[in-house]
This record gives structure tokens, sequence and C-alpha cells, in this order.
């Protein structure tokens, strides 16, 4: 018992005892279920009969359009997530953060309520909000400019914008929080030194909060890219399923689902996980190294 | 950390104090809060009119005060339908078995995570580097990726239909890990040594020295997978195959289904099952900012 | 005759009862999965039946309800991954194909179905089968018929008798639109095809050819469905045709649409009688049901659309107890008079059809609902009810029809021709 004892505390031992939870985890559900998924995309599997058909899932994905399209749309969501859930949300941190604002923290928290909000409830709350009913939220908004109710979810753009507005709703308040906290970590000095150079609130933003909020900014692109990637629930709840309209809310993750668990077709659909892996990570790792996040500090990370 | 500190760190980015920037940010914040708030009161709007009208009419602000009834609400608390016939619903134990799910996984997820982290941060050893990427690979793959090898994997340790089967592969939570690593490597490492000299040996050290100071990135993480916890669904529906085990979305979820016409208790039990989490928020949120300023963004 | 069988055959089972009622066997358990409330609360009750009349071979159901598409994914996975499916499981018609790939894990019923084989309409067992194999159970026939609003009809003097044709539906919807304004003589589907399949059986076509059973094709770029999607188009050009909300009437935007009392027809399968007497409470007494119209006279006036095909899986338990069970609460006269009675839909028994104390019964909630008696409409067309394939290709043809097909049709109105030559592509180049 002793002996147990001094070996799994002595000081070469613990460190695997700390990460072995974690060591753990990773082979179990993640190294076989990977080693399974790479193996499944080379096989065509159906209930009862396993066939290995070599390349022809990857041959196939690359001339299926509709895969296509799903990259597409999961491509432009992300971009265009990005493009609206880091700047608004660092401005309005930047903002919120000013001393001239009262009740911050009401707002805080009031913006924060959102995240809070599963994606199923919010799903459906934006369902119905973008009905084709008349009387439905959207409708009834363009019916105020005298417009005519309109097919809201079977629209290329309208639908897109639900999808959108969707995520900023749930997503605002968190990223704010994100910059928030990165901003509380810059030196006050930084400022007060700024003043004294005559900057003016703009400048202070650009010249200090902007490139000193930048691992910040890295930290929220990254998780940003991740998650516009790998949209499914968002628009599988709004649609109401995994159908929609021209496939305008088909995703890159939905078009696994598709193939994986509606039409049982598992060696095309793992096919197109390890196609969207690979993606996510080459992006992943371009966008880390473009903004120097890795390399000369690869270590501390 | 303490709470005098962050006061004195308060203020400081850039506007000028004028009386018009105020009133201009007030108003700004207030507007973009009022929209903020529209999807939620369209909603709790919507539990009065109860459900058939939603169908009907939409989800929209007008607020229709003579269509207003409690019996969408009195439904979910009693069992009683809107036309007054008794037809016992589940939904409380459902709530019960998220709110225990959330609980354990959320303790547990922070207790192993940090475990983990710390040994990745306060120690060199050989093929550190190595599994810390392994560490971001898993952060970079979505799940549902793996999801069918992992259930045939669950069901092979007997994890199925259990409610351990929900939460094991998530205890040790990659994004966990890497905020705490984050958080540990801003506290002095002297404190170890402290701890060292003072005869606690490896782990007595985390568990008396480290896990206290830890409690802002604990609080700002346990809302975090708390969130995660009570808001899943993927997962768990692939899990759980009994009703009387099903957490609140799986629940919530076979209520949207067509041949149900449940929708009074969808909208009642939508709107309330938000409540939970958004007290832990208000318990945890003083943490949450000091939590992140020194946890996931250090880059 | 056969009242006397199922009297002597009561008789005997009670008498058996009496017999071994010490030598009670211990429950076997079966698990059921199904996405419909009713069915569960059918099946239990049915279970509860089914042990007072087999007390040396009692179960013990444990129903689960689960959400549509949760119910068949995780239904699938586990015939997949050969673990976690439940015994018994409800699978809905545009699903089956989907539960057939490969070597389906489930167990042939033949056997079990033997008993009851002649009463039951032949095309309802085929859409669930495979060769000859028969995997699922079926619950109802789902005629479509026509109903019609008489009230609507009648205030711009239009007696819905009169109409045979889908010459006449128009005229009369042209007559309709005159004389009241904002109400449509009918609706058109955009995320289903309950009418477009309809007007094809009608016209002898079928959305695909299999008469190869293992290499099914499209047949999407035919005259039979140009017709079919042109006399739609015509009809919302002319404006007796709303195009319904939700997309189909059997969404809860379509029955609160009909809710409105704006629309004086929808041709839908028998078992739309349930959502009208449940969710459509306001218009009560004010639909009649006929035939559905045709494009000539003479041709078949109706389909069997819809339905749920209960399979019992390869790791259940006791597959001859799942199976003696299922297909007798579900085809056995006790059956059937309870899938009227209590779920308004039309038995895949016909035998049921002619029992008038049953069907005529006016104390029945779905016989008071409508105007007339649905049975009359029922054995009218009886001979008559045709079906449309469902076939590993069904799936791949349905989405394309929903997504894409039918909005481009109805709501932007675009060139039908080319359409369906454009489908007709997508759909070949789909298909796995």
């Amino acid at each position: 018992m002793t002996v147990v004892r001094r070996f799994l505390y002595s000081k070469k031992i613990a460190p695997y005892v700390f990460i072995l939870p974690f060591v753990l985890t990773f082979a179990v559900f993640f190294i076989y279920p990977l080693a399974s998924t790479i193996r499944m995309s080379f096989q065509d599997i159906l209930p009862g009969q396993v066939q290995w058909v070599g390349l022809s899932n990857y041959r196939r994905l690359l001339g299926d359009k509709v895969f296509g399209q799903a990259v597409f749309n999961s491509v432009r969501y992300m971009l265009i997530t990005c493009a609206l859930l880091i700047p608004f949300p660092m401005l309005f941190a930047y903002m919120i953060s000013s001393k001239s604002m009262k009740s911050a923290g009401f707002f805080k928290s009031l913006y924060f309520v959102p995240v809070l909000t599963s994606v199923v409830v919010a799903g459906l709350v934006f369902r119905m909000m973008f009905s084709e009913l008349p009387g439905a939220l959207m409708n009834s908004i363009r019916g105020l400019f005298g417009k005519p109710a309109i097919y809201w979810m079977k629209n290329e753009y309208s639908s897109l914008l639900a999808l959108i507005l969707l995520c900023c709703w749930r997503w605002t308040g968190m990223n704010m929080l994100y910059f928030m906290a990165g901003m509380k970590s810059i030196p006050n000095e930084l400022y007060e030194a700024a003043e004294i150079d005559g900057a003016n609130t703009v400048r202070k933003f650009t010249h200090v909060t902007w490139p000193l909020l930048k691992p910040t900014t890295i930290y929220v692109l990254t998780i940003s890219i991740y998650a516009g990637l790998a949209m499914f629930t968002e628009s599988y709840m709004v649609f109401g399923n995994n159908t929609s309209p021209h496939n305008y809310g088909l995703t890159i993750v939905g078009y696994l689902y598709r193939y994986g668990f509606e039409k049982l077709r598992m060696g095309y659909a793992s096919a197109v996980g390890l196609a969207l892996l690979v993606g996510a990570m080459v992006i992943n790792v371009a966008q880390l190294y473009i903004t120097g996040a890795v390399g000369p500090r690869r270590t501390k990370v | 950390m303490t709470r005098t500190v962050t006061q004195g760190r308060q203020t400081k980015s850039g506007l000028q104090y004028s009386a018009a920037a105020r009133v201009a940010l007030i108003l700004f914040f207030s507007a973009l809060g009022a929209i903020i708030m529209i999807p939620l009161v369209a909603m709790v709007l919507g539990t009065f009119k109860g459900g058939a009208e939603l169908w009907r009419n939409g989800l929209n602000l007008n607020p229709e005060f003579s269509k207003w009834s409690l019996k969408s609400w009195r439904y979910l608390f009693t069992g009683v339908t809107i036309e007054g016939e008794l037809l016992p619903h589940s939904y409380f134990t459902w709530f019960k078995n998220s709110l225990v799910i959330v609980l354990l996984q959320t303790t547990l997820t922070l207790f192993i995570s940090s475990f983990v982290a710390y040994g990745f941060e306060m120690y060199e050893f050989k093929g550190k580097n190595v599994l810390f990427m392994c560490v971001l690979l898993v952060l970079m793959i979505p799940f549902e990726i793996l999801m069918l090898p992992m259930y045939v994997q669950a069901n092979s340790m007997r994890l199925l239909d259990n409610v351990w089967g929900i939460m094991l592969p998530f205890l040790a939570s990659v994004s966990a890990i890497f905020f705490f690593r984050q958080y540990l490597s801003g506290l002095p490492k002297d404190l170890l040594d402290a701890g060292r000299v003072d005869g606690c040996n490896e782990y007595a050290v985390f568990f008396r020295i480290m896990l206290p100071i830890m409690g802002p990135a604990m609080s700002s993480m346990s809302v975090l997978v708390g969130m995660g916890a009570w808001n899943s669904l993927l997962w768990p529906m692939l899990v759980i195959t009994s009703m009387n085990k099903y957490t609140l979305p799986i629940g919530l979820n076979t209520l949207f289904t067509p041949y149900g016409n449940n929708y009074d208790l969808m909208i009642t039990g939508s709107c309330f099952a938000v409540l939970p989490i958004l007290l832990l928020y208000v318990f945890a949120q003083r943490f949450i900012i000091d939590g992140m300023t020194a946890g996931s963004v250090k880059g | 005759m056969k009242k006397l069988l199922a009297m002597l055959m009561a008789l005997s089972m009670l008498l058996g009862i009496v017999g071994v009622a010490s030598a009670e066997a211990a429950p076997t358990k079966l698990t059921l999965w199904t996405f419909i409330d009713q069915h569960a609360q059918f099946y239990n009750k049915m279970a509860e039946e089914w042990n007072k009349v087999n007390p040396d071979k009692q179960i013990a159901l444990e129903a689960t309800v689960l959400g549509y598409d949760d119910m068949h994914n995780k239904l699938k996975i586990a015939l997949q991954s050969g673990v976690g499916a439940p015994d018994l499981c409800d699978v809905e018609l545009g699903q089956f194909p989907n539960v057939l790939l490969g070597q389906p894990q489930l167990v042939v019923l033949n056997d079990a179905l033997a008993p009851y084989i002649d009463t039951v309409v032949p095309s309802r067992l085929s859409i669930y089968s495979k060769g000859d194999n028969h995997y699922g159970v079926p619950t109802h026939v789902g005629a479509s018929v026509a109903f019609y609003n008489v009230e609507l009809l009648e205030a711009a003097g239009i007696d819905y008798k009169t109409i045979i044709t889908w010459d006449d539906w128009s005229e009369a919807g042209k007559k309709l639109k005159e004389a009241t304004p904002g109400v449509y003589m009918g609706n058109v589907e955009t995320t289903t095809q309950w009418q477009t399949s309809l007007m094809l059986t009608e016209q002898g076509a079928d959305f695909q050819d299999n008469s190869n059973p293992d290499d099914p094709k499209p047949t999407i770029n035919t005259p039979e469905l140009l017709k079919a999607v042109q006399t739609q188009q015509q009809w919302l050009k002319d404006g007796i045709a709303y195009i319904c909300p939700g997309g189909q009437v059997d969404t809860e935007e379509g029955k609160a649409w009909l809710n409105t009392n704006v629309c004086a027809t929808v041709i839908m399968p028998e078992w739309y009688m349930s959502r009208f007497v449940d969710e459509i409470p306001d218009l009560a007494g004010k639909y009649a049901i006929a035939p559905a119209p045709v494009f000539e006279v003479g041709q078949p006036r109706s389909i069997g659309l819809g339905g749920t095909g209960t399979v019992v899986t390869l790791t259940c338990p006791d597959i001859p107890l799942a199976g003696d069970f299922i297909t007798w609460a579900k085809l056995s006269e006790t059956g059937e008079s309870m899938i009227w009675d209590v779920m308004g839909f039309d038995p895949v028994n016909t035998a049921v059809w002619d029992d008038e104390a049953l069907t005529h019964n006016p104390e029945n909630k779905f016989n008071k609902y409508f105007l007339t008696n649905v049975f009359d409409t029922l054995n009218e067309i009886k001979g008559e009810i045709k079906f449309v394939a469902s076939t590993s290709i069904s799936p791949t043809m349905n989405s394309y029809f929903s997504s894409t097909l039918w909005n481009n049709l109805y709501i932007d109105l675009l060139d039908a021709e080319s359409e369906l030559e454009t489908a007709q592509e997508a759909i070949e180049a789909d298909i796995f």
C-alpha cells in the first residue's frame, strides 16, 4: 500500500495522475470514435451489411452539388456572423465600460439573458416570429409600412436574416462580456498616458483598446469561426426540421445529419464529417497563424 | 482579486464626462435592450394568450389583453388543461431530471477539469505539449461528427438510458480545461512551494491551496457549463430512451410534434425553463467578468 | 358470420381465463416507441384488452412518446448499431424505406399477419414490405376524400354533389370567388403532395417506376404529373386556391387557417377527420364528405395516403408474442373498432366498414362533427383506392419535392415543364 502511495505521490507521477481524466476521456470518447469515423468513410454501411468502397464516398462528395451548397451556406453564415459579432460587441463593450455610462450592470445582465435561453426555445420563438402568418411579428412590422405579408422562411435572404438575427440575438451579450473582460486587463495607465498625449475617445479606442484587445479578439474569432461552421441546431429549430426550401438552411453539419441519421448512409456521412473537420482545422490554424496567435508564442498558447 | 480592486479598475475606457454623452449612451443601450427583449416579451405574452393562438396569428408584440388567461400556466402547474380536463404531464419530472444532471455535471466538470488543468499548468512532464495539442484538437472538432461511434461506445459501456451516459464524455471538458489553465497561468506559483514546504503532498497542494483560490474562474465556468448541460439536446436525446428519464430539452422537443397538440405546455414550459439558468446567472454574475478577465482571454 | 365467429372466439377466450387463471405467468415486458400521443394511449388500452383475453401470455407494455424526427432518427441509429432499439415501433410511411435499407433489422411479420390477410387492404401491407416480406402492421387506409364546407358553398349557390371533375371544381371556385371574395375553393400544398399524389393516381401514374423493385426510377417529367401541377398552378393564377399556411393543412398553421372558415374544400386522407374534430372545433357541422373530383369521369377517385406501420425489431425478446399482439391490436375487429371509435381512422380491415352499428353510431364524435357519414363515401370508393409506391428512392424524392419543386411551382409559379425536367435530373443525381 505504501509503495502505491509513494508511487502516486511522487512528483514524477503526479502530473500524469492529474491529467489522467482527460487522457481517458480522450481515448474512449474521442480517439476511438474518430478512428471509427475514418474507417467508416471508406465503407458503405447499411444495417446488416458493410462493404469497403475505397475512395468512392470522397469521389461522390467532390461532385455533390448539394454538399457544395451546404458548404457555401455554412461559410457564408460564418463570415457574416463573424463580421457582425466581433466589431459590434466590441464597440458596445467599449461604450458600456465608459465612465459616463450609468446602470451598466443592469444592461449587462439584460443583454446576457438571450445567452441563457436555449436554442430549442429561442429557435421556436424565432420561428413563430418569422412565420408566414400575417399576424406574426415580422409580417406585422411590414404591415406597419403598408407592405403585404411575405414568406420569410421561403426566401433565401429573408431566411438568412432570421438565422443571423437569431445568432446575433443570442451571442451579442456573450461576446460583449468577453470584450469587457479583455478591457479590464488593460492597465489604466495606458489610457492616462494616451490622455496626456491629447488622445480623444476615438483615438484611445484605436490606439489602446483595439491593439491590446487582440488576444481576446483572436479567442472570440476562433470560437465564432468554429461555431459558425458547425451551426446546425439553429437552422433545425428555425426551419422546423432539416428540410428547408431550396436547402437555404442546409449547413455542413445538417448535411452530415441528413446522411448519417436521416438517410442512414453512415459511410458517406463520415466522409462529410471528416471534410468538415479538415476544413475547420485548416481555417482555424490559418487564422491563428495570420493573427500571430501561434508561432513565436506557441508554447504559451 | 478582490472586489475593491476590480472596482478601482472599473472606470478606465474613454468617453468624456458630458451630459450629452451620458444621455446618448443611456438612450442607445436602452434601445438595444428593448430590441433584445422583443423575442422574450413576445414569448411571455404568448404564454398568456395560449398555444392555439400562436399558430392562428403568429407570435407578436400585440398584448391583446382580451385574450389573456392564466390557463396555460395553470396547466403547467396543475395538469388541468385549458378545456378543464385533468391531463397529467411529465414536465416537472423532466425539470427535476435536468436539475439533477446540471448540478452533477457542473460540479464534476468543474472539479475534474480544474484538476486536469492544474496538471497541465503546474508541471513539466514528458508528452505534455503533445497532450495539450490534443486538448486543442478536441476543441476544434464538432461533436456531431463522432456521435454515432460514441453511441456505440456508450452502449458497450452500458451507459445507454443512464444519466452517466449523458455526462461522462463531457466531464473532462476541453474548453473548461483550456479556460482553467489560462486562469492558473495568471496565479503566482510560489504559493505552491510554500504549500510543499508546509508538508502538503502534490494533491493536497491542489485541494487545499489552489482549489479555494479558483473561485472566480469556477463561477464563470459554472455558468457556461451549467448552461450547456441545461440546454444540451442532441446527445441526451440519443442516450436516454425512457420517458421518465428525459431531460427538459428532450421533453420540450417532444411537445413540438404536430401530433401532440400540446402547445400550451410547450410555450409555458419553454418560458419556465429559462428560469433556473437565469437564477444561476444572477447568483454567479458578479464573479463572471472577474473570472473571465483572468481566464480564457489572455491568449 | 364473422361476427358469430368473433363471439365464439371471445367466449372461448373467456372460458380460457377461467381455465388457466391459476397458471398466470409473469408478464413479458415489451417496449414500444411512437411519435403520436393517441397511439400510445391506444396501445396501452389494447395491451389491457390483450391481457384480459390472454392470461397465459401476459404483456407489460411500456410505450414511449418521442418527437417525430427524434424517434425516427433514434430508431435508425439503433437499428444501424444493433443496440438500443425498442421491441415495437411505429414508423411513419415516409420514413419506412429508411428502416428497410440493407438487411432490415426487423421481423418479417408474414406469419403474424396470416390470420388477417384476407380482410386487409393489400396495398397497405405492400407499402411496408420488401419483396414478399411484410415488415409493418398498418393503422389505417388513409383513403383520400373531399371535405366540402357546405355553408360556404351554399352561400355562393353551389351544390357540392354536382362537383364530379376538376373542371366542375374550378368553375365552382370561380363562382365562389365572385360571390364571396376572400374565400377560397381550396388550397395548394408546398411541403407535401397529398393532392398531387391523388391527381397522379387518378391518371394511373406514379412518381416512380418500380417495375424493377431493386432499381426504382423516378418518373417526374411525365405528362400526368405535368397535368396535375399545371392544374394547381391555374387555380393559383385564377385566385381560387390559396397557398396553405404552414405548407399543408396538417400543420398547426394550416389548421389555424382552416379554422378561420375561408376554405371551401379540403381534399385529404380520411384520417384528417380527427384533426377537424380535435383541432378545428369551430367548424363543426359545416363539412360534408364526398369522393374527390377526377379529371375524367371513370377515373379512380381515391388514394391511400400517410400512415404508420408498426414494426417488431430483431432484438425483441419474444418475437412471436410481439407479432401476435401488434397484429391483434391493430387488425382484429376489436382493435379496428377502437381505431375508428377512438382515433377516427378508416380501418384497414375493411370488414369493419360494413358494421353499421359501429360506423353509423350517432354518438361517435367523428360522426357528430360531419354532415354526412364518412363510411358512405368510403364504401362508395372502396374499389378505387390506389396508392403510390414507397421505395428506397422515396425519401430523396420527397425531400426534393418539399424543399424545392413545390416552392418553385406554386410560390414562384415557374414554368412547370422545365421545372419537372430539372427535378428529374436533380433527383437522379441525388439518389445513392
